[in-house]
Parts: C-alpha cells; sequence; structure tokens
C-alpha cells in the first residue's frame, strides 16, 4: 500500500509498520477479532447465531414448496376470459359414428363434450363415445411427431422431410392404396378426390370396424342407392329389429335413441299409446334389454326368422325354418306387423344380403317403403365394404402395391382376416399411418404421418344427405401432427391450397363451403356471412324434399339364399358395445370403466353364458360355472381362454361375446379381455358375426380380476316351480322368501294395458308412506325448503334406455377418477352416477329395466346427521353438500346411505395427495407408467371448476353444483331470475333421450316439475316410505308387451 | 366352641395368609426376575405389537383401500374390532364398580386385573375409530374446540361424535378408578424397595403414607369413582349401539341394541377375564386369591349373560316377522341363511349354546373347561360384532349394489396385532404392579375368622406344596360366592 494521495489513517500507516501492512491488506477480515492464539474458539454468541442460522436455514430449505408458475395473459385473447368456459360448436364423427356438439373450453382447453341442440339429427344427445373422445385428446399415448417406425418407435422426422419421402415413393407409379374407414365428411372426399386424380392408380379401399356391407349392397339392388335408409323410429308404431343394435351401435343409435324415445314416454293419460318392439335375438343386447318382446332365436337362425316372417306376410312357404317357439310368435308379430301397416318398421342386423334384401321387402310388404324406410336423405354412417379388403390383400400379397396409406383405421386388428393381411402388408413397399397412436397396424407401417384428434382439426361432415355439420379445433394441436386431409392434399401437390396461410386445410375447406354449401342456401348473401354463421351454429340442414322411394320389384327374392340353421349344440354370437365398439374406443378409459350396460362388467370382454333354473330353488350359470370363472372356448379351430359371466336373456344353447377387446398396443385398452376377431368368418367375403360352433370346455380356472359392477342382477324373475307347474318368484326362491325382493320401492314396472292397476298400486304406495312418514316429531322439511330454489331432479326409466352417456358424462364434468380394473374388482369404482340394471319377468327372456341412480339429495338425509365433523350437510336450496376439507373419511354417510351412492377415494386415485408414496395401487395405462392422473397431459382433462379429491374423503353426486351457480351468476350478471335452462346438469345434457330432467321444483313452470305432474301416480321415489325425503322422482317403467308371445 | 364370627361368612381368601403373606405373596412378581414364561409371552406380544405397528403404518401411508372394505361394506373388521374389544373392556368396570355397590366382596380378588384389562382394551379399541378415518391425520375435527374455521362445530346429531365422548368419558374414568386402587399398592411396593425403584414407586404412589387420613380419603374417593363408573357399564356400550340402532340400515336401525349389546359386552367382559385369570393365576401362583370360587361365580354371570344374548338374538328374529316390515325380514333373513351363514351360526353356537354347559357344577369349576369356553365365548362375540356389521352392510335396500367382503392381510395383522398390543400392556402391568389389589384383599382376609382360631390357627402358612392343607379349610361346600 502506497501512499499515492498523501492520506494516512493513523500513525500505524504512516510509519508504515509491517503489522498494519498485513493487516490492510485483508481489510474486511475478522480474523483478528475473535483469534486468540491463532486458534479457532467459538464464542457463545457466534454459537447461538450459527445455530439460529442453522436451524432457520434448513426449515426454510426443508419447508420449501415446488413452485408452479401460473403466467398470466401478457395480451388477453379477445374471446378468453379466465374462469369462464366458451363453447364452440363442432360434431364427434369416428368412422361413420356422428354426434353434433358444442364443446366447452376452459382458458383454452377442450373439457368437457356437451349435444348440439340445433342439430335435427341427435337433437343435443350424446353417445358415451362422444362424451369421452375429450379424453383422447390428452391420451399420452398419441404420435407426438412425424417419422420413420421403427421396433414400435417413431423416429422423429419434420414434416417437410416425410412429404419429400412419401411423394418421391407415390411418384414411382406403383399402384397406391388408401385404407379407410367411412369417411363422412364431404371436403375430406374432395381431397380424396384431389388425390386420386394426381396418383390415379390409387384406390380407395374403405370398410367399417361393424360391418354393413350386407345392408349397403341390399339396398344399393332394393332401392338403387348404396346407401342406409333414413329410418324413422318415431313414426313406427311397432318395431321389428333382428339383431340389430340400433338404440346402443347399430349405424346412428344417438339419433335413433332419440326417435324411439318420442314413441315410448309416458304423458300421464289414459289411453296413450305408445309403439311396440319386438327384438329377435339369442344375445340381450342394449336394444334388446329395451324390447317389449324378445324372441329367441340362434344366431343361425336369424335368416329363417327373417323368412319367416316374409312367408308369413307374403303368403310364401319354403326357405329354412325356424325353432317352433319362435315361429310361433313371429306369426303373432306379423299380425301386429300388419296392423301397423305404414305406421312399422323392420330392420335387420345380418351381414348377408339376401337378408337384408327380404328385410326390405318386408317393408315394402308392410308399405313401410317412404314413410319410415326412406331414401330421400339417405345416411352414410356406414360405406365399407370389407370383401374390398379381400380384393386388397389378394393384390398386396401379389406385390403390386406400392404403397398403402392407412387412414383412420386400424386393418391389423380389426379384420376378422387380420393375420391374412398382416403378411400381405408387410409385402408393399411402403406403408404410411395417419393414424394417432401406435395401433397395430401403425406398428407395421414404415411412415407415421399423425394425424390431429378431433378436437385440434377443421373439417366437416355429412352423416345424412342433406344434414351437414362443422368440425372446428378447440386447441391449438398438442403435438407436431398434422391434419389428415392436409397429408393428402399435401402429397397431391393440391393447387388449390393455400400453403402461405396458417391453416391451409381451413382455407380449404371454407372454399369448398363457398363453392358447394353456399350455393344450396338462400339465406345468407355472402360466403363469409353463411360460413360465420354456420360455423357459430356447427350445423347446416338442408333436407331434400320427401321423395317417393320406390322398392325395386326386381329385386330377387330367394328364401333359400338365407343363413341354414346350423343344428349344433352350441352356437356363438359376437357383438359390439355401446362403449368400446369394435375396438376402435378400447384405448379410452373412461369408456373402459364404464360398465357394459346389460352385464355390468368393465375393462374387456366376458362370454356371456344362459342361465338356468333348476324348477325349486337356485338360478345357475350353465354348465355349473359362474362369473368370473375361466374357460376355454374354442371356434373354427382356434382356442381361447374366455371369463364367464351369466348372462340373463342369453339364449340356451348360445352364448356371446363382445368384440373390440383384448387390443394389443396403442393404449390403455391393452391386454383387458381376448380378442376374439379371429374367430370371425367371411361369408362370400361379408364378416359374419357369429360361429356356427363354439365348443365351451368346463371351467379351468378364475379371473382373480373379474370385475363387475353389480352382482345380483335380478328383481324378482319369475319361472315354472318343477313340483306344481306354477309360475313362482325364482328370484326370490333363490335369495330368501317370496316378496323379499319385488315387495320393495325401488322398481315399479307394469305393461301398458295393465297401467291402470299399476296406477292404483301406486296411489295406495304413496298414501301409505306419506302415512308412515308423517309420524316425525319434527316439523316438516317443507318449511325449510318452501321459498327460493329446491333443486330437484325426474328421470323417466321409460326413456331411458340405459346407454352410459349419462355417467361418462358425469365422470367428464365432474372429475371422477378412473380406477383402473383391479379396484373395480374390490368395489372401489368412484362413479357419482350409475345406471343400475335389473332383470324381472320371465327368468329365461326377461326385461330389463334400468335406473341412473345418483345421490337422491334427501331433505331428511340419513348420511348428513351422522357424520362427527358435519362435512355434509343440507343447503338452502335442498342440495346435500360435501365439504371435502372437512371429511375425516369415517364412511358412516356411506353405510347409511339407502341408495350407496356414496363414494369414498380409498387410496390416491388423483394423485392429488402431496404424498407420492401411496400411488402404487392407482390406476396407470401400462404398467411402470407413472400414474394416469399425475401426468400433465392427461390432468388437462380436468375440470377447473371442480375439486379433485384426495385420498381419505368421501365424495358423490353434487347436482353439478357447479353448473348451478354458474347458472346463478349469469342471471345475476344480466340481471334477472332464474330460468329454468339456465341450469342443466351434465347427466342431462348427455342424454339423447331426454330421461333425466333436472331444476327447481319450486318453480311451478319448470321442466321437472311439469313432467313430473305428467306423470301423475307413476312419479315415485325410491324407497318413498322409509322418510328420507328424496329429491329425485322417477317414474314407472312401462312396457307395451304382446302377452299372446308368453301363452 | 363358640364362633366369634357369623357361620355365614365364609373363607374368601385361602390358604390361611397372614397379612405379611399377602404382602408377600402380592409382591414377589414385580420384584423378581421375569420367569421365562413371562420372557416368551412378552417377546410374542411384542412381536405382534410390532406386526400392529408396521399394519397401520402401512394403512396411513397407503391409503384404507389396503383393506377389503368397499363401496358397500364401509366398515367391516374395523369397526368390529372396535366394538368387541370395547365390549371386552366392560367386565372390568363391572366388577370394580357395581359389584362394590353390591357388595360382592370376592371381586376384590379379581377387580385389579380386570380394571387393567379394561383399560388395555380400550386403548386397543381406541385404536379402531381412529385408524379407519380416510384421514386419520386430521382425526383432531372431531373434538369441538374453539377454531378459526367459522368456528366449525362438530356435529352433536351424529352417534360417532357421542362414541367420542362415551369412550374418552370411559377411558378417563377407568383410569383413574383403577389408579386410585393402585397408590397404596404401590406404596407397598415402595416400602419394600430400594434405590432408583423406590424413588419411582414413591412418585407413583404419591407419597402415600398409610395415615388414616389418607385411607379415608381414599375410601371415599374408591366410592365416588364406583359411583362414576356405574352408569358407564351400561352407558358406554349403550352409546357404541347407537352407532348402529340410530341408522336407517334395516339389520341395524332396531331398538334393541342398546341392552343387547350392554349384555353381550359384560359377557365378552367376563369370557375375557376368564382367559386372563386363568393364566394369570397359573403363571404367578395365585390360586389362593382368584380360587375357584371366582371362577364359577364369573362362570355364572357368563351363563347368564350368555343367556341374555341368546334372548335377544331371537327376539330380533321375532320382531323382524313380526314387524311385517319387508326390508327387515329380509335382513334378519339373510344374517341367518344369507352369504355370511357360517359367520351367525358361528355366533349362535359360542355365544348361546357354549355357555350353556356352565349350568353343570362340575364345568363351571373346571379350570380348563373355563378356559376353553372363554376363548369360545370371545370368538363368538367377535362374529356377533362382525354379522351385525358386514353381513347387514352386505345386504341393504338396493340389490344392484350389494356386495361382498372378505379381509386382507392388513386388516387381519392390525386386529391380531391389537392383541399384541394388549398382552404387551397386560405383562408390563403384571411386572410392575400387583395384580391382586393388596390393600383390599388384605381387608377381607378375615370376613371368616374361623380359619384363625383355635386348632385352624396352628396352620401358620401357606405351603403350595401341600394342597391338603389348603384344601381341608376351604371346602368348597362352604363358599362364601353369594354373588353372580
Amino acid at each position: 500500500m502506497h501512499h499515492d494521495n498523501g492520506i494516512w489513517v493513523s500513525a500505524d500507516d504512516l510509519m508504515r509498520e509491517e503489522s498494519f501492512l498485513q493487516s490492510a491488506e485483508k481489510e474486511f477480515s475478522v480474523d483478528n477479532v475473535d483469534q486468540t492464539d491463532g486458534k479457532w474458539e467459538t464464542n457463545r454468541r457466534d454459537f447461538l447465531k450459527l445455530l439460529g442460522f442453522g436451524l432457520g436455514a434448513a426449515t426454510i430449505a426443508s419447508c420449501e414448496i415446488p413452485v408452479k408458475k401460473v403466467i398470466p395473459y401478457v395480451t388477453k385473447p379477445d374471446d378468453i376470459v379466465p374462469g369462464v368456459a366458451n363453447y364452440f360448436a363442432s360434431s364427434f364423427v369416428h368412422g361413420g359414428d356422428y354426434c353434433a356438439l358444442l364443446v366447452k373450453t376452459r382458458e383454452g382447453r377442450p373439457i368437457k363434450i356437451e349435444g348440439n341442440t340445433l342439430s335435427s339429427l341427435t337433437r343435443g344427445g350424446t353417445s358415451a363415445r362422444a362424451q369421452a373422445s375429450v379424453l383422447s385428446l390428452y391420451d399420452t399415448r398419441r404420435i407426438q411427431s412425424a417419422g420413420r417406425i421403427n421396433a414400435g418407435k417413431v423416429e422423429p422426422m419434420e414434416w417437410p422431410m416425410l412429404d419429400r419421402e412419401v411423394k418421391s415413393k407415390l411418384a414411382s407409379g406403383g399402384q397406391v392404396r388408401l385404407i379407410t374407414n367411412t369417411i363422412i365428411s364431404p371436403t375430406a372426399k374432395m381431397a380424396l378426390k384431389e388425390f386420386t386424380d394426381k396418383f390415379p392408380n390409387t384406390r380407395v379401399v374403405t370398410y367399417d370396424p361393424v360391418s354393413s356391407a350386407a345392408l349397403l349392397a341390399a339396398n344399393q339392388q332394393c332401392f338403387g342407392t348404396r346407401a342406409i335408409a333414413n329410418y324413422r323410429f318415431d313414426r313406427a308404431d311397432v318395431i321389428a329389429s333382428f339383431d340389430a343394435d340400433f338404440l346402443g351401435t347399430w349405424i346412428s343409435p344417438v339419433e335413433y335413441a332419440r326417435q324411439y324415445a318420442d314413441k315410448r314416454k309416458m304423458r300421464g293419460q289414459r289411453g296413450l299409446t305408445m309403439s311396440r318392439h319386438y327384438q329377435i335375438e339369442s344375445h340381450m343386447s342394449l336394444t334388446g334389454s329395451n324390447a317389449d318382446n324378445r324372441i329367441l332365436v340362434k344366431p343361425s337362425e336369424q335368416g329363417a326368422a327373417i323368412v319367416a316372417l316374409y312367408n308369413e306376410l307374403s303368403g310364401s312357404s319354403g326357405g329354412p325354418k325356424v325353432n317352433d317357439k319362435a315361429a310361433a310368435d313371429i306369426k303373432k308379430m306379423a299380425a301386429d306387423l300388419r296392423n301397423a301397416r305404414g305406421r312399422s318398421l323392420v330392420i335387420s342386423g345380418s351381414n348377408n344380403i339376401m337378408e337384408q334384401v327380404i328385410v326390405n321387402k318386408i317393408n315394402d310388404l308392410l308399405g313401410n317403403v317412404g314413410t319410415t324406410v326412406d331414401f330421400s336423405a339417405p345416411s352414410y354412417q356406414r360405406q365399407g365394404d370389407e370383401r374390398d379388403m379381400v380384393t386388397l390383400i389378394n393384390e398386396m400379397n401379389s406385390g403390386q402395391v406400392a404403397v398403402a396409406i392407412v387412414w383412420g383405421a386400424n386393418p391389423a386388428y380389426e379384420l376378422a382376416n387380420a393375420a391374412d393381411f398382416k403378411t400381405a402388408f408387410a409385402k408393399v413397399g411402403t406403408r404410411v399411418s395417419l393414424g394417432g397412436t401406435i395401433d397395430e397396424t401403425t406398428n407395421l407401417c414404415t411412415h407415421a404421418a399423425p394425424a390431429h384428434h378431433l378436437l385440434e382439426s377443421w373439417g366437416d361432415a355429412e352423416p345424412k344427405a342433406g344434414y351437414y355439420s362443422l368440425i372446428q379445433p378447440m386447441i391449438n394441436p398438442l403435438f407436431k401432427t398434422r391434419q389428415a386431409e392436409l397429408s393428402l392434399l399435401e402429397w397431391a401437390d393440391s393447387v388449390n391450397l393455400n400453403r402461405q396461410d396458417a391453416q391451409p386445410y381451413y382455407q380449404y375447406l371454407k372454399s369448398t363451403w363457398a363453392s358447394d354449401m353456399f350455393a344450396k342456401q338462400t339465406k345468407y348473401s355472402t360466403p363469409t356471412a353463411f360460413w360465420d354463421m354456420t360455423l357459430h351454429d356447427g350445423i347446416f340442414e338442408v333436407p331434400a324434399a320427401a321423395g317417393s322411394t320406390v322398392f325395386n320389384g326386381a329385386a330377387a327374392i330367394d328364401t333359400n339364399a338365407v343363413t341354414k340353421p346350423a343344428g349344433t349344440e352350441v352356437e356363438i354370437s359376437f357383438y359390439e358395445t355401446v362403449n368400446i365398439g369394435g375396438g376402435q374406443y378400447a384405448h379410452n378409459p373412461w369408456l373402459q370403466e364404464m360398465p357394459d350396460p346389460v352385464n355390468r362388467t368393465v375393462w374387456g370382454n366376458y362370454l356371456n353364458i344362459p342361465v338356468e333354473w333348476n324348477g325349486k330353488d337356485e338360478i345357475n350359470g350353465w354348465k355349473g360355472l359362474t362369473d368370473g370363472d375361466n374357460v376355454d372356448v374354442e371356434v373354427n379351430g382356434q382356442k381361447l381362454t374366455c371369463t364367464v359371466v351369466r348372462a340373463f336373456g342369453q339364449m340356451p344353447g348360445t352364448v356371446s361375446i363382445a368384440i373390440g377387446a383384448g387390443r394389443e398396443m396403442g393404449g390403455c385398452g391393452v391386454g383387458y379381455g381376448v380378442n376374439v376377431n379371429p374367430w370371425l368368418t367371411l361369408e362370400g367375403g361379408l364378416v359374419q358375426y357369429a360361429a356356427k360352433e363354439a365348443k365351451v370346455s368346463d371351467k379351468v380356472g378364475e379371473d382373480k380380476h373379474y370385475a363387475c359392477v353389480q352382482h345380483h342382477h335380478t328383481m324378482g324373475v319369475t319361472a315354472k316351480q318343477t313340483s306344481d307347474g306354477q309360475t313362482i318368484n325364482a328370484d326370490e326362491a333363490a335369495l330368501a322368501f317370496q316378496g323379499s325382493l319385488t315387495k320393495r320401492s325401488i322398481i315399479f314396472q307394469t305393461n301398458l294395458k295393465d297401467l291402470q292397476d299399476l296406477e292404483e298400486k301406486l296411489e295406495e304406495f304413496h298414501a301409505e308412506a306419506e302415512h308412515l312418514n308423517a309420524q316425525t316429531l319434527y316439523p316438516s322439511t317443507a318449511d325449510y325448503f318452501g321459498t327460493g330454489m329446491k333443486w330437484g331432479m325426474y328421470v323417466d326409466l321409460n326413456s331411458c334406455i340405459g346407454c352410459g352417456a349419462c355417467q361418462v358424462a358425469c365422470v367428464s364434468e365432474n372429475n371422477v377418477p378412473v380406477v383402473g380394473k383391479k379396484e373395480v374388482k374390490r368395489h372401489h369404482e368412484m362413479t357419482w352416477l350409475r345406471i343400475d340394471r335389473y332383470f324381472y319377468g320371465d327368468l329365461e327372456n326377461p326385461k330389463v329395466v334400468y335406473q341412473p341412480m345418483m345421490c337422491q339429495h334427501c331433505d331428511n338425509a340419513p348420511c348428513e346427521n351422522v357424520c362427527p365433523v358435519a362435512a355434509t350437510t343440507h343447503s338452502m336450496e335442498g342440495i346435500n353438500q360435501m365439504a371435502y376439507n372437512r371429511c375425516i373419511g369415517t364412511r358412516y354417510c356411506a353405510n347409511n346411505c339407502p341408495y350407496k351412492v356414496r363414494r369414498f377415494n380409498w387410496l390416491d386415485y388423483t394423485t392429488a395427495d402431496t404424498w407420492p408414496a401411496n400411488e402404487e395401487r392407482v390406476f396407470r395405462v401400462e404398467e411402470g407408467d407413472k400414474p394416469f392422473y399425475a401426468d400433465n397431459l392427461t390432468r388437462m382433462v380436468l375440470n377447473p371448476d371442480v375439486t379433485v379429491r384426495s385420498r381419505g374423503v368421501i365424495e358423490k353426486c353434487t347436482f353439478c353444483i357447479q353448473r348451478i351457480q354458474e347458472g346463478k351468476l349469469t342471471a345475476k350478471r344480466e340481471g334477472r331470475a332464474l330460468l329454468d335452462n339456465d341450469v342443466r346438469s351434465a347427466c342431462q345434457t348427455a342424454c339423447p333421450t331426454g330421461a333425466i330432467i333436472f331444476g327447481n321444483l319450486n318453480n311451478p313452470e319448470s321442466e321437472v316439475n311439469k313432467a313430473s305432474q305428467r306423470a301423475g301416480a307413476l312419479a315415485y321415489k325410491v324407497l318413498e316410505e322409509i322418510n328420507v325425503r328424496p329429491a329425485v322422482n322417477y317414474s314407472a317403467k312401462v312396457h307395451n308387451s304382446n302377452e299372446e308371445l308368453y301363452s | 366352641m363358640s364362633q366369634p364370627v357369623a357361620p355365614v361368612r365364609h373363607v374368601l381368601i385361602e390358604g390361611n395368609k397372614t397379612y405379611h403373606q399377602i404382602t408377600e405373596d402380592l409382591c414377589s412378581p414385580t420384584e423378581k426376575v421375569p420367569s421365562r414364561e413371562w420372557v416368551v409371552a412378552f417377546a410374542v406380544s411384542a412381536a405382534f405389537l410390532g406386526l400392529y405397528i408396521f399394519a397401520i403404518t402401512w394403512t396411513v401411508w397407503k391409503g384404507i383401500g389396503e383393506w377389503g372394505s368397499n363401496r358397500t361394506i364401509n366398515w367391516a373388521w374395523d369397526i368390529t374390532n372396535f366394538v368387541w374389544w370395547i365390549g371386552i373392556g366392560h367386565a372390568g368396570t363391572l366388577i370394580s364398580a357395581i359389584l362394590l355397590l353390591f357388595r360382592q366382596r370376592w371381586r376384590t380378588g379379581v377387580n385389579r386385573a380386570a380394571e387393567a384389562m379394561t383399560i388395555f382394551a380400550v386403548i386397543c379399541a381406541g385404536q379402531f375409530p381412529i385408524f379407519h378415518m380416510g384421514r386419520v391425520w386430521l382425526a383432531f375435527f372431531i373434538f369441538p374446540f374453539p377454531n378459526t374455521r367459522g368456528p366449525l362445530w362438530v356435529n352433536f346429531n351424529s352417534p360417532l361424535l357421542w362414541d367420542v365422548f362415551a369412550i374418552s368419558t370411559y377411558f378417563s374414568v377407568s383410569l383413574l378408578f383403577w389408579y386410585t386402587g393402585l397408590v397404596p399398592d404401590l406404596a407397598t411396593i415402595r416400602d419394600r424397595a430400594s434405590g432408583f425403584r423406590r424413588k419411582m414407586y414413591d412418585l407413583a404412589s404419591f407419597g402415600w403414607t398409610g395415615s388414616a387420613k389418607h385411607w379415608q380419603r381414599w375410601e371415599s374417593l374408591s366410592l365416588v369413582l364406583a359411583g362414576l363408573s356405574t352408569p358407564l357399564v351400561l352407558s358406554v356400550h349403550t352409546i357404541v349401539s347407537f352407532d348402529f340402532a340410530t341408522s336407517v340400515i334395516p339389520g341395524w336401525h332396531t331398538t334393541i341394541f342398546p341392552p343387547y349389546f350392554v349384555a353381550g359386552a359384560v359377557f365378552s367382559g367376563f369370557a375375557m377375564v376368564q382367559t386372563l385369570m386363568v393364566i394369570t393365576r397359573k403363571v404367578l401362583h395365585l390360586e389362593e386369591y382368584i380360587t375357584i370360587n371366582h371362577i364359577e361365580s364369573m362362570n355364572k354371570v357368563i351363563v347368564l349373560t350368555g343367556t341374555i344374548v341368546g334372548v335377544a338374538y331371537l327376539t330380533e328374529l321375532f320382531v323382524a316377522w313380526y314387524s311385517g316390515y319387508i326390508y327387515e325380514q329380509f335382513a334378519f333373513y339373510n344374517r341367518v341363511f344369507g352369504i355370511y351363514w357360517w359367520a351367525y351360526f358361528g355366533m349362535m353356537f359360542c355365544n348361546v349354546v357354549s355357555p350353556q354347559v356352565f349350568w353343570s357344577r362340575k364345568i363351571r369349576r373346571s379350570v380348563w373347561w373355563t378356559f376353553f369356553l372363554s376363548i369360545v365365548i370371545n370368538v363368538g362375540m367377535w362374529f356377533e360384532r362382525f354379522v351385525i356389521i358386514a353381513t347387514t352392510l352386505a345386504r341393504d335396500y338396493l340389490p344392484s349394489s350389494w356386495s361382498y367382503y372378505s379381509p386382507t392381510w392388513v386388516e387381519i395383522s392390525i386386529f391380531t396385532g391389537t392383541m399384541g398390543l394388549f398382552f404387551t400392556c397386560y405383562l408390563i402391568f403384571c411386572r410392575v404392579a400387583p395384580v391382586v389389589a393388596i390393600a383390599e384383599v388384605k381387608a377381607i382376609l378375615k370376613v371368616a375368622g374361623s380359619q384363625y382360631i383355635g386348632k385352624n390357627a396352628t396352620v401358620k402358612r401357606s405351603i403350595p406344596d401341600q394342597p391338603t392343607i389348603v384344601q381341608a379349610k376351604s371346602n368348597p361346600e362352604d363358599s362364601g360366592f353369594h354373588g353372580a
């Protein structure tokens, strides 16, 4: 240190003492402060300081909560108000499945599917499949970019690179094949046409996972149109369905269900009418379960049954013969049909062309052509023909095909001849998949050009001639995927594509509509106005004038060309389920966990076996088998091990099993159930959903994860006692004593002709219940709830077809967790709304009543008074509320609930806990994955308005309280009283038949009140007499059976 | 020779003990090196206690989903075990309080151990309501304490809340009563001890000096606590029965439950006392204090309460039929012939049929029969609670929700683990405190003075290996056990 400036600080400094210089070097050192004798010594104060600091630091460090950043909008988008949902019109299209939608988005992400009430096809109804489609948007198994496929993995490539590769292959001049399911989009077809024009050696091969090829072929013969007729169930007084599951899966179930229910609703007056529905089948389908009469025929007798009806109506004879009982019943049915000339409808799910031709002829004989079966607005929802696939396989085998493009189809799984397809497909040089996940087919491809999810896409649909609707994206693509149509146009070097635009396909679609659709209307003068309004409404309907549909008399009827009865001991049929379809929906956990409406099983397919009555007091499974037993089944020489479920209504001598299960790759459906597609056979190239013989072994084991949500199935089925031939209540004989079930006030049902008896009985019951419930020390609950809002529900059991759309809607709306098969097996399912299914009537051929069961919001709720911490209480509006934060999980409320609708979070299903160590038993897409709800992508589907419940608390239906709140806020903001339509529960909006009505019971004008009044004495409360005072009214089930059939 | 005492009074303590002998006999187990039996028993109990801690940790860590209960049967082994353990506790209170008020002086031989059993059983019982909670870390919500949540109060309508009060009151009164009785005895041990041990016992005996004033206060307190305990014998299990009786579930919603539960509780409690006493008297050589007469008296209580319980079972069935109410009828039909029929018949056999053998005096006075049947009854009473809880829930109103329940290893471990907890506590108790109330036994030593007069007085000591003497002076025909 040198005194450059002549300033010194002390004498030492001035003298330049050595020691001073040393210490001045270390100006800020504290060394010498506490240093004594060159040794470290901590004094007390420092020790305390250090201790305090150490402790504080350690505490703060260990308390640190992981920071999750919430990023506010810097510039708020015009249309998005945080916390307020936006609804956009769109459409659900998956192959030929169609539904007009409104999609609810929150902060720019779609979270819920609603029906679009403007559509005259679906009229606001939805299906479970449509409801669940929002979850597949957030599927973690989606392919995230284009690329080359290698060993089940996508090696990412930039799109231009992929385009270059694909284009070079296409340009090589070899044969090109495009494999698709039904395409109902007019604009997509234009894109396809551009593609085929560019590459003329291209052929588009279309098949459907569940085929209607014979129906299309027959219609071509009979009516000159290769399309599905415009069926009018709402005009049909008598319906005869030969194994067509039109309420569940056949062609357009949402549309048909609405029409069907219109003819079934009780109006509350005597002398009312309702349609009569015959179902001719061996396995109880969803539709069969709703039928008034089921006529049991073996799968191989379907043709003979159709012929029997035809012979009866036409007075001819010949052709194969159906079993005697069915023959007699069909005779009586024919009389009914004949009486309803022009107001009846006969359909068939058969995939035999002659059978479908005869069915068309029957409709012609009955005068239905042009009324209930008309072609003025034919449906395009099934276009596929699997015979083309046979041709394609041959072509591929011969090495002719250079490039195969698979778009939205999964032939390597779905085809009956999938094994042949796989071998042949491998011989194609370039195999491009537009699929969204690595499914069985994509895995075999060389290139992945993943398409957007529906909710990321632009598009349009024309399910029926003249009924158009639009598809608009709800969210920016989550991954580097590309619209499938755009890929095709790109490869075809389309000149109509504006590549400069951010969304070329949007422009393409818009210009198509400006040129094609705009001209079909007169309302809007400019294409832009037309486009804007159509996009807003989602639909554009220009139905053709009802033209005359004429049956082509030249269509030859050959009653011998139908399927011949097999005469084997056991036949097997294969059916499509409401939830997972032909397997296309198998990777959606919501659908997998939705119980099959009829046999109430989840996660997989089960062999339905008939039940047998021992004549005294036992209802047994066929061969002594019981639910969850494993058996070996051999069909066409191929053996599979299936798990058995005892199925009421399954015809003796037949068994059945669902297709669509046993997926091998692509998502959560892998490993559940068995793939029975190899059992399907082709007859004349047409796939047959039955096999003439099934060899079922005795029990070979047990499925320890057999998962069924309902163990007791019947509500007093009847059968004959061997000892005296008397008809007794077989269920009660097997269970306990006569009256032990049927005297319960859960289900009331009657035949239409006995309606008056039931009304009298119910009036008596209501009076008795009222008398019992009046015996109380406490003031009437009416005093509490007489003013303001009192929420309640009305469930019309006559309209409910059991399709399960409401259940999936509830799961979606209320963040109800998926728990997986093993947990459902332990009866830990979390569904807030379930559809109880009870069989009644004849044991061998029972009827079914479906009962949606959710929290009944009792005014004298047994759950509320037993909670020690008052976590569940009654609101002033009559809602039974759960305060999750207060719940300590004693579960007394669940025990004390007579309806058993309370659900307990047994494990950390939602991973809402901050304790990840407990997550090993919760649901995962695959073993080894992180828990389903732990994935941020999956969590995007959660409804932000509904709390995600953590482990250890009870939850249950809230009557969609978040919707009530939203409705109230809207009304308040608009300065008006709450209207009846302001609040609609999720189950209500989802229902395709309008079976569920929700509203304010204190408003005499509300729909819910009016419906209850219309039902009169038929409206009842479940367990009305136990004085819990539920807020849900059910109406008795009325069927319209032809009782002559039982004589 | 004229006798200075009334002939109706008979020997309650056998072996012509002197006061000093009593002190010696009863204090020695706490002073000696533990026997091998004790060590083995303790090791086994502690192992089960370890299992208990493991299984409870597992449950809290992973969730109640580790148990077999489900959406329909939300309570099963948890609450079954709770009611079972609570019931067991009742014998202790009955013996110490009600028998005290009824002047059944023979009770002094068994009351200490029975009270200890009560406390340990209530500790075991208390585990279940706590750990069956989904969110046990919030268990404190059930206490009505001032809070900043509104304040948010508890629900006084809920029988579960009544449970909280009933059981905590029961536990505190029982503990006080038991400990009050222990104070003079702990002082006795203190007086014989030295060093650290003396210091500890000094602390535990609250500086008891044995002055007349101390005894006077002690007597008064004992009486007050007995008075407090007496209604508890009836109220606790009544309130436990309200957990079921106030519900709407057929099979639970019955007015017979309070008396039926109390009788069942006393029944199972005495069975458990028998189980414990038969072993304790043998292992600790207390046959002269806990005599065959004690055993016989308790067996009489068992046959009485067992029969009451039997009548209750039959009454339930009758009333179900007589009610004409379909749900009730079905619930009881299901109980007897339904999916858990074996539990019902097990219960009927163990609780109603098996105790009837005690009408035979010979069996009543047989240690082996008593031990065997006490186990059978304990099993039967467990079945009873299982039948009431699980069977009822499995088949309630809506057939769609009917389900089946079977336990997982976690539940089985927790139950067997509470046995470990119970016996660990009991074995420690045997080592630190006299299992027979020294002071109280001394008070009844000479109720029948004949053994100390005349030629009888020559017998100075109890000699266990000379049973003839013992037997000669305690002829069972002269039993003073008018109780039970």
